[in-house]
């Protein structure tokens, strides 16, 4: 039995983005007790959501909840303002949405893989990550015109149409990129000095990740079946377009790296899928009414399961809304997975668990 | 050694989020990154404030993280320079009014160069971490101009004799 020692980490640290706190209890270099604390950069979002803006501006307002997954936002907020219009939208404007998130999913879980490896002390695999992954903003720069804030879907539809260069481009980038992500997952899944710090560290197993409710690569990489893209058709059609669930059974540092490396090539082959299949037709379906009634929405953001839930009453500003993030319900795993770790390797696990606060607090 | 050669050449940064999109935030790493390699210019992303002569800060202000603000502020030894990076940082952006914002960073600690948009881009970021450096240079002279009066007067000759100079005024006084 050692001495008992408290070790904060956060709000400003170099191993985080964002500002969050934990606070270790320690004894002789192992974590037995963790405190989080998430809620720095709450702003109000929800409340200016039903004061300030109209229903058609709150697309753009939602987008700035997360730069990470903008467009995750953007498109779970247009689909839940298109139930209260009772609006179908068109089939071209579901594939554009569906394209866009994919690209986005590509560019969030390489930032995530570089985190991590610099996290675990490995510089050169970050430069290495970040330099593969810059072909994913340029890409999103030709699709929507901007690299990060895509604000790419509006209630009824989407802005942009793809042009044919620019679908040209992207087949002709992904097609580059593959050998480049074959030499990622060789790294990942073979470097020695790397699985020192990440095979079995910071695992929670598939009945704890049941029992605290985790979502997204966080509950797949424990070898849970949680995917949003598996479970609804009504809005997007994903398994028209190739998806393909992925799950690993360990549940460590290791498997997450490697459930967001298998993902890609899934995203990958969804994007090919649907450039090759885009259907003709409009982009946006123009409709007078105004929202009314209750609506809720779920979407797989790079994270795991985004939730909305809105309320309107025949007005141009809505009664409620209601955002659920992802981390928010990966905060109860995040803390039990820190259980028996040593100290020393508490960054690299915080990078895996890819936490993406601004989305938490609003 | 000579301090101010190395902070002209090696200014190390400093990250702080106040309660953005995390959108600013990527835009800096990426300028780390291969592509942009922000490095070339000797710039080092640091987690210490006390080791950091550029505060980069993004997000409009929360009421919780603007203690944490003014407190890294504090930390941070001179010269130092604060980049507000993107529009919410600058103005409050988008999030400004809601209940919990404060608004801009330049309230609370003085702003030298403000870099528009949202999200940032990389090269407008890498743009203002330059026009910094020009500032930490001038703040560098003006930080050392004292010092080097005195050592200027020292390498004469000698110390300013007080009755010589006093024998000019004397005629007056009497």
């Amino acid at each position: 039995m050692g001495r008992q020692y408290e070790i904060p980490v956060g709000a400003q640290h170099i191993s985080l983005l964002e500002p969050l706190h934990f606070k270790f209890t320690t004894e002789n270099e192992k974590i037995i007790k963790t405190d989080a604390n998430v809620y720095y950069v709450h702003r109000g979002i929800e409340q200016a959501c039903v004061t300030k803006f109209k229903f058609r501006q709150v697309s753009f307002v939602v987008g700035r909840v997360c730069g990470l997954c903008s467009i995750s936002h953007t498109t779970a907020y247009s689909q839940v303002a298109e139930k209260l219009l009772k609006l179908e939208i068109p089939k071209k404007a579901k594939y554009l949405r569906m394209l866009v998130i994919e690209l986005d999913r590509i560019h969030s879980h390489l930032l995530c893989l570089s985190h991590v490896a610099e996290n675990s002390g490995f510089e050169a695999l970050f430069m290495k990550t970040m330099m593969y992954r810059e072909f994913s903003m340029e890409l999103l720069e030709a699709v929507c015109g901007n690299r990060i804030q895509y604000d790419f879907s509006i209630v009824g539809g989407v802005t942009r149409d793809l042009r044919t260069d620019v679908a040209q481009q992207i087949l002709q980038r992904l097609k580059t990129f593959m050998p480049q992500l074959d030499e990622l997952v060789g790294i990942y899944e073979n470097n020695w000095t790397l699985s020192l710090k990440n095979k079995g560290v910071g695992v929670l197993t598939r009945e704890q990740a049941m029992q605290l409710n985790v979502v997204g690569p966080f509950a797949r990489a424990a070898g849970l079946e949680v995917d949003v893209r598996n479970e609804t058709e009504d809005l997007l059609p994903w398994k028209e377009v190739g998806f393909e669930m992925i799950t690993d059974t360990a549940g460590d540092v290791h498997a997450r790296n490697m459930i967001r490396l298998r993902e890609i090539y899934v995203s990958i082959r969804i994007i090919q899928n649907i450039i090759n299949g885009l259907p003709e037709g409009e982009l946006v379906t123009e409709t007078k009414a105004f929202p009314e009634g209750e609506a809720t929405v779920r979407l797989e953001a790079p994270r795991g399961e985004l939730f909305y839930y809105a309320k309107g009453n025949k007005t141009q500003v809505l009664e409620r809304l209601k955002i659920k993030a992802p981390t928010f319900s990966n905060v109860a795993g995040m803390v039990k997975a820190f259980e028996g770790n040593e100290y020393a390797s508490a960054p690299a696990i915080i990078a895996s668990y890819d936490p993406c606060l601004s989305c938490t607090a609003r | 050694m000579n301090l101010a050669a190395y902070r002209k050449k090696s200014p190390w940064i400093l990250h702080y989020n106040a309660g953005g999109c995390n959108g600013c935030d990527i835009e800096i790493l990426a300028c780390l990154s291969p592509k942009y390699d922000i490095e070339r210019f000797g710039m080092i992303n640091t987690g210490n404030p006390k080791q950091s002569d550029i505060l980069l800060v993004t997000g409009p202000v929360t009421k919780r993280s603007r203690e944490r603000l003014v407190e890294i502020y504090a930390q941070m030894p001179e010269p130092k320079v604060v980049i507000s990076c993107g529009a919410c940082a600058s103005t409050g952006g988008v999030f400004r009014g809601m209940y919990n914002c404060e608004g801009g960073i330049d309230q609370f600690i003085p702003v030298d160069v403000y870099v528009c948009g949202c999200g940032t881009r990389p090269e407008q970021i890498i743009d203002g971490v330059v026009q910094a450096l020009a500032i930490l240079e001038k703040k560098t002279k003006a930080l050392e101009e004292p010092v080097q009066l005195k050592r200027a007067a020292k390498q004469e000759e000698g110390q300013l004799n007080r009755r010589e100079l006093a024998d000019d005024i004397k005629p007056l006084l009497t």
